[in-house]
Parts: C-alpha cells; structure tokens; sequence
C-alpha cells in the first residue's frame, strides 16, 4: 500500500520547499524519509521505493541517502528506543559496557527488538555532549546524560512500566526566525550570542 | 599557459588537469578513482603532489623572488589531489619524483587504503592487473604498522548474474557508482552506511543488463569481477588479442584473452572514435560459445549419419555429392559479420562457378550510402546537438550507439586529447551530470531509450519515416522540428524502417535530410553488412535470395542457420553443430569472429581489423580456406587462395588497402554495389541462440540470489 497517494497536499508542500527542477526534486528526499519514519517508525523497502519514484531517482540512492544517517531505520524499532553514544569520549566513560548491559539485560541486539516490543537499541556516533559522558538518547525525545548502572537501572525500571522519565536535555528541535533553537513546545533552549548576559568587568589592571 | 612539473617546463592548453599535466610531463602520479571517461571527484588522495602558483600585484606585475629575480612562487600548504585541480599559467607541480612531501604523502596514503584491504591478493582474481597492487609496490612502504583485524564484510556478494562484488576488496573510489550515474544513465549502485563501513551495493535488485559488465574493468581493485571469467586465469597466464567485436556492426575494440586455447575472457580496449572505454554485455559475456561444443573437424553424411571425417574426405564428399550437377547450380550464402576479404573471396568464386545463387543474410534491399549531408560518424552522434532515432531497438542493434546517445545528451563533451592519450582527468566532466532530453526524440516501438527521450512518438516501422516528413501528430512534429532547427541533428534509422524499405525510401530519406541538414546513420543488418554490400554479393538474375535456400538445386551455407537444407547438397560451414548442419551432408568446420584476421567495415563505414586469438579450434577453418576447399572440389582453380591474395583483390575491386590499418580505424567511404529483394523480414537479436546455453551453464548453481528489500524494483531503466 502505497504511504503518499493520499497525501497529495504533504508531498506538494514538501516540494514547494525545493526548486522545482530535477535536483530540487531530489532535495525533497530527507523530508519524505522523515515524514515516513515518523509515521510508522521505520522506513522499509516498498517506501524507498515509493520515495524514489516522487524525487525521480532511484531506489539505490534513497538508502544511500538513508543510510548515511542513523537516525533513519530500514527495520522497526521498540517502543523505546536506546540510542548509545559510542564514540572515544563515552566510550572511556563506560559507554561499552554500558552497552553490554543493555544487550545482555533486555535481550536484544542491534536490528531487534526485544519480546515485549518494548526496546531495541543502537550505537550511534558523538551525540555532541562528551561533558556528560555517557550518554544515552531515547527515540527523539532527549539526552539522558552520565548514564552509570544505577542510572541505568532506574531508567529501564521505568521504562519497563512505561513511564519514561524525562530526559535530562530535551532535544531542541526546530531553529526559529530568531535563530534561538527551540522545543516543540515553543520552550527556547540553548544558548544565542544575543542572549548572553554581559560579562563583569575585570578589575585591577589597566588594559 | 606554461607549467613547470618537476622542474620540466611545458605548454599546454587552458583547462588542462594538474594530473594530465604531469602525464604529459612524462611524469608519473598514481591514481585510483579518476578515470578517463568519469568525472574526476577527488576521493582516492593518491594523486597527490605539490603545487604553487605565481602570484600577481594589484599593478598586474608579478611578485618576485628576490633571490632568483623569477616570479615568487606561492605554495599550498599541503600536497593537492592532482585530478581535481587545473594547472594554470605559471603554475609549478612536484610529484614524488622531486618532492619528498609527495612521496611520503602518498606511501602514507597508500598505507590508510590498505588499512582494511583484506590483502588477498594471492587469490584475488584481479592479480596481475590491478592497479591497488601495482602502486602498493610503487609508492607504499613495503611495510605496514597495523596490525590489528580487518574489517569483514561480504565477499562473493553477486550484484548479478555476471558481475560478482567482494565488499571487503573496495577502495571506495567510486567509479563504479559514477559510471551508472554518468554513462548509461542509471542510478543503481551508490554507497550505503558511511565512514569505515560503507560498502557498495544496489537496492534495485540486481544490475541493469545492457552495459554492467564495463564496472569490471574500470574497478582498480579486484572488488568487481566478471562472473563469466572469473578463476579461469591470471591477467599474465592470457594470451591478449586486441581485436574489433563482430557481434553487431558498431564494432568494439575488444581484447580476447584466451588461455590453454579457450577464449576465457574478453575486456574493452578504448577506441576514442568508436566505444570510448565501454563494451556491452553481449560483447563481454557472451563469448563462451566460442570455446564449447565446438566442431573440430569435417563431417560427412554416411548412410544417413554424420561422421567424422578429414578435409580430404569432405572434399571427395562435396566432389560426389556435385557429380552431374554444374558448378553453377551450387548456391553460395554467407553471414554477414564475415569480413571483407572473405567477402571478396567468395565474391570472385561465385563468379569463376557462374552460379546465379549468391547472398549474405542479413540485409536490407536498400541502398542509403549516398545521403546529401553525409554519413554520421559515432563522435558526430555524440556531438549532435539532436537525435531523432526512428523504428530501432538499440539494445538488440548496435548497444554502443546508445551510449553515444547518451552521451550527446549530457553535453556531447569528447574528452581532450594529449600526447600520454585521453585527458585522465577531464575538469569538464561532472558528478550526475545535467541531461537534455529534449534534444533526443525516439520514434517507433518503446525500447529502453525511450525512457531517456524528452520526445517519443509511437510508430509502426513500415511508415515511420513518411509519417516522420509529414507529421501528423504532436509528437511526429515535435520531431520534425527538433530536426529542422538543430544545426548539428542526426536521423538514425533501425531494423524497423529498414526491414523491406523500398526503392523510394532512399528518396524519402534523402528528401528529409535535405530539407533539415541532418546527417543519416542506419544501422546495418550485420556486423560486416555495411562492407559486404560493396561486394556483389546479392542473387544475380534468376538468382535465389538467402530466404529461399530450401529451394536451391545445392547450397554452401556459411556460419548461417536457416533450419532447413537445399534440395541437392547441402554444404554447412560452421563453428557449431547448428540444426541446418545437422540437416546437411557436408559439414565443414568454422572459426569465429574471434579467430580471424581479416577486415570489417563498421555502421560509420569504419574499416577495422580482426586478429587472431589464439583458440583451439581443430581444423576450423575460415571462409578463404574454406572456399579454395570447395573449389578444389568442384575441380575450379579457387581465384583467392588466402589473406593477402583476398587483400590484393579487394584493392583491385574496391579501390582500398586493407592490412595495417591504424588502431582506430579509418572511414572509407564504400558505396553499395547492388541491391536485391530479400523476400524476409529480419529481426535483430543480439543474444543469439547460441550465445545464450553456454551462460547458462556459466552461472553457478550456488549463487545466493540478492536479498531484495522491495516487493518489485521501481525506478532504474530496466
Ligand atoms: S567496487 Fe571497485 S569501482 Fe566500485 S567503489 Fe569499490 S573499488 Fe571503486
Ligand atoms: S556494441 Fe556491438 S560491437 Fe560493441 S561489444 Fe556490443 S556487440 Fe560488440
Ligand atoms: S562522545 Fe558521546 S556525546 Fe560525544
Ligand atoms: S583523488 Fe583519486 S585520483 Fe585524484
């Protein structure tokens, strides 16, 4: 079944983001890939196929595309999905053997997901906070950060029973006109260069 | 503009490579993903060198050095990847000839490529032909420092029947990716996950078939290997024949490797006027017929069975088997891919028997030598600035045209030419290039150009052209208009329109090219049907066309199959035991394409040259040999007793010298001497019956077909 014949208004509103030539077209990729993986958490064969068939190219290029990034998936995740930082700075932090707990505690490895439906997990790269080593994603909805074994356990607890608790960072998801990046809510995060408060002046000394 | 490459000061034109520049220099850089035909991206880093320009002050005088009085020299920082850079006036280059810089740049280089290289080379098929191997001697270390495990992925991964991919081999160079991308047009491979685990696949769910075998040879390492070929020899253990592919009248330069006497493998060889650097899957793959089941020695028929016999013993065959009858009642039929002295030798023995009975199959009854503008060349297609192709399947008729095509639809751009040879590196040439699709209108059946064609008509061949002259639909106009307002367009003509043109077409289509400028390229029938035709080799008076063999009073049939057997005796000369042979009381046997020396004339009117691959054929024998048989037999001093007499007569009759001709060929215009009704319709097909058993037998029973992640493949041309 095909997931865009009847979403002529999305794709249309998509397209009109790109120039209206062969590469604009294919520019549209990464937004049709996103509204698919939102959707149905996973972005199979016959969609690539579909994707390629609106942006005129082919199949191939789609999960070139689609690989390249880990935030895509070509196989359903769990419900909670536990994305682990594996780069060098949580990796001395412990992400490894982070990693080797959550394989062996809830039984799943990379491309499963576990009996329950409830977890799959993955490596990802530097999610670009090394301070807080190490770190751990769930789905999209933030950064739990210095992920030790208590920590751990306390949130797959949760999570077992379904309440996930609230991330220690929310990912920031859209940049506004301001250039401020915010939540869905609208809640501002981050730092921007015009927010910054004045620094105090340093005393003593001339210059 | 002048270039200094390790001290050589040279001239060479704007637009020039820093890569070619120093080819040209008689330098050496070593290169992994540039290629001659793709477009240079830069991802290998082993072309490395050192370079700076002058540098000019705001008065337009250059700075100077204040130490040699010589413009001051501006030096990158670091070592440039030579292929994506243009050398410009003035500029200096140091490769590793001059540059330590450059040369532990590159062993370092050298060293991170083989970093995950599996180093299987001594059971790698590519051995003794790869280019990884050859620079690791060159320009590596000799030694490596690291000693940890490889990275693993897929080896034997069949991307399909004929071309097998080991992922762990692959350098990532892209070239493979760029020429799906850049030459047939078809995005069917690209890199999947990224950083230390990309690997190279498809999702289409195999490889379009037409042109896939080409990414064998271009592949510098041995991560793509031709299935058909594969394990069945080292590059040094072949002897290498370069030669022209017979197989359709486009005319390849081909290289025969054969081993032990079998033909194992043939590879393209760069022709830049005829297929550039690129073969099609037919002429790659479909060689294995020629070393099996072949007929070794004569047969005769002996009460009612075929038996093997000696030439001597078939030559008393065909003397009994005329007894009472007249030379002049032996018909003579011969394929049309045989070459223009075998042309000639039978030319001259039909005359010396009389016989009325002569003809080459196939053909077509018409005559278009004699177009107003002109006959295209390939470069003039590639160039053309419209293609109005009309009633031909190009996949079944001349492969390589379609590429030309192609070709001329991303910019017609030919790439330069130095000294070294083509440009390694032409800047011009671009990833995913932009394509004009307007500029091609496909009229007549769909066929796979159809797809790329920015204007398409549907059309029955036998009125194609008149409907084309006065269109009578949107399409039809369109066409017509691409043709009247392009200055450079070309009309090519296909099996189609060709097939039972009569008298007037000529006309018709000297009419149209008149009145647009166009240039004509039809495509002939055979092989060598363009050659032949300059012969008189159709029926004569009274004569029966090759259509009508059955009713022949005796017929010698040469290298064709028509099924069924003349009234009298039927010679068959053959490299296989086709039905007709098995039909026939004589059958005597016959080289192929590939071992012959001899001279066939292309759909340009490009005479090219066969050579002989050295292939164990028993007492095959080519048609000169063959004839001179069949004269002795009939008691007749044979008028062309071998090459060079063929060749002599060839330059009494048509006025050219065949032998020693330059590599690329040359266009002599030949003029079609007579032509005859065929009273048959001919149906091109590349894939011939018997090209198609042996690759079957060729693909392993084991091969894992591909995973495939789609229900159907979408997208893609095939
Ligand atoms: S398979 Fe060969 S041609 Fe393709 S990217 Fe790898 S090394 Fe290059
Ligand atoms: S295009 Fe024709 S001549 Fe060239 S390789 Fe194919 S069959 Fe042979
Ligand atoms: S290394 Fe884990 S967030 Fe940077
Ligand atoms: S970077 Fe590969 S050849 Fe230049």
């Amino acid at each position: 079944m095909s997931y865009f014949a009847d979403k002529q208004p999305l794709v249309a509103d998509i397209f009109s983001r790109y120039p209206d030539s062969p590469q604009g077209r294919r520019s549209a990729l990464m937004p049709l890939l996103r509204e698919v993986q939102d959707a149905e958490g996973f972005v199979n064969g016959s969609r690539m196929d579909e994707i390629a068939a609106l942006c005129g190219t082919t199949a191939t290029e789609v999960r070139s595309v689609m690989s390249f990034y880990s935030t895509y998936h070509t196989l359903p995740t769990g419900r909670y999905h536990l994305q682990v930082c594996s780069t060098v700075m949580c990796s001395l932090a412990g992400s490894d053997e982070l990693w080797d707990h959550l394989v062996a505690e809830l039984d799943v490895q990379s491309g499963e997901v576990s009996a329950d439906g409830r977890f799959s997990v993955q490596k990802v790269e530097c999610l670009g906070s090394c301070g807080t080593a190490p770190l751990m994603q769930i789905n999209d909805d933030g950064y739990y950060e210095n992920v030790t074994p208590g920590k751990c356990a306390r949130i797959l607890a949760s999570l077992r029973a379904d309440l996930q608790p609230l991330p220690d960072n929310p990912v920031p998801v859209t940049v506004n006109a301001e250039g401020r990046q915010v939540l869905a809510s609208g809640e501002a995060v981050g730092a921007s260069v015009t927010g910054l408060s004045q620094l105090p002046a340093i005393s003593g000394g001339e210059a | 503009m002048k270039v200094n490459v390790d001290g050589v000061e040279l001239e060479l034109p704007a637009g020039t490579s820093a890569i070619d520049a120093v080819f040209e220099a008689g330098g050496d850089v070593p290169y992994f993903c540039a290629h001659k035909y793709l477009s240079p991206v830069g991802a290998c880093r082993m072309c490395l060198v050192e370079s700076g320009s002058p540098r000019k002050e705001k008065d337009g005088s250059f700075v100077m050095d204040d130490a040699t009085g010589q413009p001051k020299i501006f030096w990158f920082p670091k070592p440039m990847a030579s292929c994506t850079m243009q050398a410009t006036d003035g500029m200096h280059i140091k490769t590793a000839r001059s540059s330590e810089v450059v040369a532990k740049a590159q062993a370092g280089m050298m060293e991170f490529t083989l970093l995950n290289h599996p180093l299987d080379c001594p059971t790698c098929d590519k051995g003794g032909a790869c280019e990884l191997q050859d620079r690791a001697f060159e320009y590596g270390y000799g030694a490596s420092r690291f000693g940890f495990d490889r990275r693993h992925a897929d080896k034997h991964y069949p991307l399909s029947d004929f071309v097998i991919l080991d992922q762990e081999r692959c350098i990532h160079c892209k070239r493979c990716v760029r020429y799906f991308e850049e030459v047939p047009g078809q995005e069917v491979l690209d890199f999947i996950e990224r950083g230390g685990h990309t690997f190279i696949d498809t999702e289409e769910g195999g490889l379009p078939t037409g042109f896939q075998g080409n990414i064998t040879d271009i592949c510098p390492v041995g991560a793509l290997l031709d299935n058909v070929a594969r394990f069945r020899g080292r590059n040094w253990e072949y002897d290498h024949t370069p030669t022209t592919c017979t197989l359709c009248p486009v005319g390849c330069s081909i290289t025969v490797d054969a081993r032990n006497g079998r033909l194992e493998r043939i590879v393209a060889r760069e022709n830049r006027e005829v297929n550039e650097a690129w073969i099609c899957d037919a002429g790659r793959f479909g060689h294995a017929f020629a070393s099996e089941r072949r007929l070794t020695v004569p047969l005769v028929r002996v009460n009612g069975e075929l038996q093997e016999t000696s030439w001597d013993g078939a030559i008393a065959a065909i003397r009994a088997g005329m007894a009472g009858r007249n030379a002049a009642d032996l018909a003579l039929y011969l394929n049309a891919d045989s070459t223009l002295e075998e042309g000639v030798a039978l030319e001259a023995l039909a005359d010396a028997m009389g016989t009325r009975h002569v003809d080459h199959w196939p053909r077509y009854e018409v005559a278009l030598d004699a177009m107003p503008n002109g006959a295209a060349t390939l470069s003039d297609v590639a160039t053309a600035d419209a293609v109005v192709v009309v009633g031909a399947d190009l996949g079944e008729e001349a492969p390589i045209l379609e590429l030309r095509i192609l070709e001329m639809l991303r910019g017609g751009l030919l790439p330069p030419e130095y000294t070294h040879g083509t440009a390694i590196a032409d800047l011009r040439l671009v990833e995913r290039p932009a394509r004009d699709p307007q500029k091609l209108a496909v009229v007549g059946k769909e066929s796979r150009l159809w797809g790329h064609a920015g204007i398409r008509a549907s059309s029955n061949g036998h009125n194609a052209l008149e409907r084309l002259s006065q269109p009578d639909t949107a399409e039809l106009q369109a066409a017509l208009k691409l043709l009247t307002d392009s200055e450079k367009a070309i009309i090519v003509l296909g099996a189609d329109v060709l097939n039972g043109a009569s008298g007037s077409f000529a006309a018709q289509l000297s009419d149209l090219a008149t009145r647009t400028g166009a240039k004509v390229m039809a495509i002939p029938a055979g092989a060598n049907s363009k050659g032949l035709a300059a012969l008189n080799l159709v029926p004569r008076e009274g004569g029966l066309p090759y259509a009508r063999v059955a009713e022949a009073p005796a017929a010698f049939i040469s290298r064709l199959d028509p099924g069924v057997r003349a009234r009298g005796l039927t010679i068959v000369h053959d490299s296989h035991l086709t039905a007709t042979a098995r039909l026939a009381d004589v059958v005597l046997p016959a080289v192929t394409g590939y071992e012959k020396r001899g001279t066939t004339v292309n759909l340009e009117g490009r005479l090219l040259e066969l050579e002989q691959a050295a292939l164990s054929a028993g007492e095959a024998a080519d048609l000169i040999r063959t004839l001179s048989a069949v004269s002795e037999a009939l008691g007749l001093r044979a008028p062309v007793r071998g090459l060079k007499g063929a060749r002599d007569l060839a330059a009494q009759r048509l006025g050219i010298k065949l032998g020693g001709l330059p590599e690329r060929g040359v266009i002599h215009p030949l003029r079609t001497a007579h032509v005859a009704p065929t009273e048959q319709v001919y149906t091109p097909q590349l894939w011939t019956e018997r090209m198609q058993p042996s690759i079957q037998t060729l693909i392993p029973a084991n091969l894992q077909p591909l995973p495939m992640l789609g229900a159907a493949p979408v997208g893609g041309d095939d």
